[in-house]
Formats: structure tokens, C-alpha cells, sequence
């Protein structure tokens, strides 16, 4: 008998969700099948890759990374478009770490002067993420959904504790997409999604950021909680949970031990900005395969290595 | 794992207010009852216009054209005995939403129900019964693999019939109860389909009982793997069941809304 191919079918699909405007915008999401599975169906959008920069100058970066920036990380704007023209990101994730209440504390106008200058500068989708501080990114995230009204820009993001403001500031007043951010928490960021609903957040505005891990550090926890996600998206067709996810992976892995230990402490760990980059890259394409549909990392080389892994994966030839 | 699926009973024309409103091609009363029962919950709704021996056809057509236009094409059961309503009903049906559904076939006189869904590539309920109630178990698995085998010979995949073991009135046929919940899980465990007409559970019991035993009985049921069923999704009682039910049985994932979805 012939082999006959078979098809795994779903119900459901993630829904398309469109980020920045223009020629640039990028559209994320819209598989019916799981993560790069193209000989079941449509896999959607290839996933996006965006670049991570913040608005103050780095301290805690390491040292070969700021050189690639150097001469652009007092300008945050400047930063931008450096990362934009050399580098080719997707999107830029502009991450307001100065404005931390326990750190450099800088404040909601500064910050939007900032997201201004470099929206202003460059023509791609803006990914906004915060302080971690739930008071603080709502007064700020407020305040810059409103600075860059029309921008369509993804909020990164509106938490249990502060969905309310941030969601009717970020998308009911000022059309911007907001993500739902839970900590691998399957119940939760499937509650947070109805919420956000009662709350009258269209879906078609909302992004799951369903928590993130660097891979050894509880890595399929998270893996487990996409799997779980996206099976009950496609499977049952449960509409509360067919949000596009985006995972923020540079916050995860340049703090574990394998980025951040000096070659002083581990000379038999090698290069210390190589074993980073590669702890960047792993966590990155195990997240893409969990069903990640846009990823932030912060090293150029990470990027381009992620860019080369989509297009090898979802390039002709694999079906 | 699909998530339960619930058959809305009230567009009958049993009811006075829907009997007026068919007579008089009246759509407000049908309209009203079709929209509570999508946001309530029914994925398909039932629409019974009776045996409408006269003017079935012209009849079936009017409601289904008027309920799909009106909501977002929601798929239907077309319940009548009058086969050419059916047929009438369907052609001018969209499945945009899903295949319509022949209410109902049995394994006796309206057998070629079975063939009428195939010709026209809908769905049945296959009802396991032919003259009366089936004695016991026997019988009814007898007229399931009967109207299984009719259905396969016409082309028809098994999951496009709905095997209904008949629920019985609890109040006077109490006896019975178990057997029809075993028969669900025989056809349940053969791969099938089922549903049944909930409320036939609780007909001659107090209203104020009536969701209390159609509730638990759709929770058992469920538990021997009935599929779906044809009742009132305006029954907060039966759908909190149903909800719940579905989350234990991991159907659907937890929310602390999940009762408000």
C-alpha cells in the first residue's frame, strides 16, 4: 500500500496580531499547527526577532557588547538606529531600566521624552517593556501609550496587579497591543486573558508573555506551560488563549552563572561573552520550538544566529 | 478532546410562543430565543417546526435563512418529520460554521434519515430505538451497529453521526437510568459520537427539580463519554455542570472565570 501522509488537524489558530505601522509593521502569530511543524499546515508568521536596548547606559552589560554600541549608548535614540541599520532586527525593544524606583529612578516624563526620540528614529515596531515595578510601569506605560499614540506599539506588559490601567490606557485610549505577562502560570494567563476581555481589550490587541526561563533554570516548566498553552489553543479552540506569545530571553540568560561568570572565576568555561552569547542563543531557539512567536534578545550575534535557524527551519524544502 | 457540545432545544414548536411565531413567519420570538441560547453557551441550536405536513418546506427554509443570517451563520439541527423540509432546510443552509445535523434518524421507519444525511452531507442523530423504548442494552447496541453499518454503506464518516441512547423520564422509569448510562459508554468506548435529549430526565417533576436532575444526570453521563446533548442552555444549573464537567474531564483548561465564558 502507499504511504499515505497524514496530517494532524486542528481546531483552532493563533490569531494574526500586527505590531508598529507602515511599511515596517510586522505581523506575528497566525499558525493553526504547532511550532514549526510546516508538513501538518500553516505556520503562520516565521517568528520575529527583535533587538533589546535600554534607555540608560548599560553598567551591568558586558563589556564586549557595549563595545559594539559604543559611541551610540548615551542616546538612546542614536542607540536605535545604530541597532536598526547595522543589525536588522524585526522589532527594537526599548527597556525602560532607568526608570526602576530602585535604581536610577528616572521619571515618566523623562522616559517619554526618550520613547519619542526614538520612535522618531526609527521606522520599525516598538516593543515597551518596564521596571518589573508594577506602580511604576503603569504610570509610565500610561503615559508613553500616550506619547506614542497612532505608533501601534506592544506594551510589555500589563501584569494581574496593574491590568486595569495599563490595558485601558495602553489599548482602549490609545490602540497600542498589550502583553499579558503571568510567570508560567497556565491558569493565571489564561485568566489574565479574560480579564483583559471584561476589561473590553479586543482580543486582536492582546499578546501572551507567559513568563520566561534561560534553559537549566526551570526551562521546561516554561517549555511545558507554551506546550499546554498551545495545544489548548489549536486543540480546543479556546479563544482565551489564542494570543501570539512573545518571550523577552535576554532578561533570563545574561544573568545565570554560565553568562555571567568572569573568565577569572571559570578559566575552563572559555570566553566569557561566546558562553553568553550561546546561553542567549540556546534559550532562544528551545523558546521558538515551545511555540514563541517573537523572542528578545540583546547580542547582534544572537540575532543573526535566531534569523538564520527561522529561515532555515521554515525555509523551502523542509515540507 | 472536544469541548462538550450543546444542541439549544428552545426553538420548538412545542412551545406556544414559537408555534405563533412559525404560524405567523414572525421572526422577533425566534430570534430572540436563538441569540439568548449562542450567549448562553449552545453551539448548535435545535429548530423543531413541528410534523408541518403543509408547508414544511417553505417553512424550513424561512427559519433557517432567518437564524443564520441573523446570527453569525450558527449551525443548526433541523428537526422535523417531514423529509423535504429537511432537504428544503439544507439546501438553503451555510456551513460556514459547521454541517447541519438531520434530527432524527432511528433504526425503524425513518432509518433512511441515515441516507438523507449522507445524499447530502450532514450530520444525524442516529436515535437506538425503532418501535418504543428498546427493552435493555441489547437492543439498543443492536440498532446502533445497524445505523452504523446503513451510515458506512452510504459513505458517511462515523463521527458525523450522533448516537442518542434515549434518556427516560427518572420519575417513573427510574429503573432504567443506569442502563442508558452504560449504553453511553459502550458507544462511547466503540469511538462513537452520542448525544440525547436532556430534559427528558426530569419531564413530569417540579420545576424547580428540573435542573437539579438534568444537572447530575448530564454529569454522569458525561463521565460514561456522552459527547453532547440537546438541552437548555438558558439552564445555568445544566451549563455550570456541563463547564465543569468539561474542565475535569480536561477538556477545557482552568480559569477562575471559567464559568463565565
Amino acid at each position: 500500500m502507499a504511504y499515505k501522509k497524514a496530517a494532524k488537524k486542528y481546531s483552532g489558530e493563533i490569531r494574526e496580531v500586527t505590531l508598529g505601522s507602515g511599511d515596517k509593521a510586522v505581523a506575528i502569530g497566525g499558525k493553526n499547527v504547532l511550532p514549526i511543524h510546516s508538513f501538518d499546515g500553516n505556520v503562520g508568521n516565521p517568528p520575529k526577532i527583535g533587538l533589546e536596548i535600554v534607555d540608560i547606559v548599560p553598567e551591568d552589560w558586558h563589556d564586549d557588547l557595549k563595545k559594539i554600541y559604543d559611541g551610540v549608548l548615551e542616546d538612546t535614540a542614536e542607540w536605535a538606529k545604530f541597532a536598526v541599520d547595522n543589525f536588522a532586527p524585526d522589532f527594537i525593544c526599548l527597556r525602560f531600566a532607568g526608570a526602576d524606583p530602585d535604581g536610577k529612578n528616572k521619571s515618566v516624563e523623562e522616559c517619554v521624552e526618550t520613547a519619542k526620540k526614538v520612535a522618531a528614529a526609527v521606522d520599525l515596531p516598538l516593543v515597551i517593556a518596564g521596571t518589573k515595578n508594577v506602580e511604576k510601569d503603569e504610570k509610565l506605560f500610561s503615559a508613553v501609550a500616550e506619547a506614542l499614540a497612532g505608533e501601534n506599539v506592544l506594551i510589555l506588559s500589563a501584569r494581574e496587579e496593574n491590568y486595569k490601567t495599563v490595558g485601558a490606557a495602553g489599548a482602549l485610549a490609545y490602540k497600542h497591543k498589550i502583553a499579558a505577562e503571568t510567570s508560567v502560570d497556565i491558569n493565571l494567563a489564561k485568566q489574565l486573558n479574560i480579564l483583559m476581555n471584561q476589561l473590553g481589550v479586543q482580543n486582536e490587541d492582546l499578546v501572551m508573555n507567559v513568563g520566561s526561563a534561560a534553559v537549566g533554570y526551570g526551562f521546561e516548566y516554561l517549555s511545558s506551560t507554551m506546550d499546554r498553552i498551545i495545544l489548548a489553543a489549536l486543540g480546543q479552540n479556546d479563544s482565551t488563549l489564542q494570543m501570539p506569545i512573545i518571550t523577552p530571553v535576554s532578561t533570563e540568560t545574561w544573568t545565570v552563572k554560565e553568562s555571567a561568570a568572569s573568565e577569572d572565576d571559570e578559566p575552563a568555561w572559555g570566553s566569557s561573552i561566546e558562553r553568553a552569547i550561546q546561553m542567549e542563543v540556546a534559550t532562544a531557539a528551545a523558546v521558538l520550538v515551545s511555540g514563541a512567536d517573537a523572542i528578545i534578545v540583546r547580542h547582534p550575534k544572537s540575532l543573526a544566529t535566531m534569523k538564520t535557524f527561522i529561515s532555515n527551519m521554515l525555509g523551502s524544502g523542509l515540507n | 478532546m472536544e469541548k462538550f457540545m450543546v444542541i439549544g432545544e428552545r426553538i420548538h414548536c412545542i412551545s406556544p410562543t414559537i408555534r405563533k411565531a412559525l404560524d405567523a413567519r414572525d421572526p422577533e420570538p425566534i430570534l430572540k430565543r436563538a441569540k439568548e441560547q449562542i450567549e448562553a453557551g449552545a453551539a448548535y441550536l435545535d429548530v423543531n417546526i413541528g410534523p408541518a405536513e403543509k408547508d414544511g418546506e417553505e417553512l424550513m427554509q424561512w427559519v433557517v435563512e432567518l437564524i443564520q443570517s441573523e446570527c453569525d451563520n450558527v449551525p443548526l439541527a433541523l428537526d422535523t418529520a417531514n423529509k423535504k423540509a429537511i432537504e428544503a432546510g439544507i439546501k438553503v443552509y451555510n456551513r460556514s460554521k459547521g454541517k447541519p445535523i438531520v434530527n432524527s434518524a432511528d433504526a425503524g421507519e425513518r432509518i433512511d434519515n441515515i441516507n438523507l444525511a449522507a445524499a447530502n452531507d450532514a450530520m444525524v442523530i442516529a436515535l437506538c430505538a425503532s418501535e418504543g423504548i428498546p427493552a435493555d442494552n441489547d437492543e439498543r447496541m443492536m440498532y446502533c451497529q445497524q445505523m452504523l453499518e446503513r451510515a458506512m454503506e452510504a459513505g458517511m464518516e462515523p463521527e458525523d453521526l450522533l448516537f442518542d441512547p434515549l434518556f427516560l423520564v427518572i420519575k417513573g422509569m427510574q429503573e432504567k437510568q443506569v442502563e442508558v448510562l452504560e449504553a453511553v459508554r459502550m458507544m462511547s468506548e466503540m469511538g462513537l459520537k452520542t448525544t440525547g435529549g436532556l430534559s427528558n430526565v426530569s419531564n413530569g417533576a417540579p420545576k424547580e427539580l428540573r435542573p437539579v436532575l438534568d444537572a447530575y444526570t448530564v454529569a454522569m453521563a458525561m463521565m460514561c463519554g456522552l459527547t453532547s446533548a440537546i438541552a437548555n442552555p438558558c439552564d445555568k444549573k445544566v451549563m455550570e455542570a456541563i463547564k465543569t464537567c468539561d474542565m475535569i474531564l480536561g477538556k477545557t483548561l482552568y480559569a477562575d472565570s471559567f464559568l463565565e465564558l
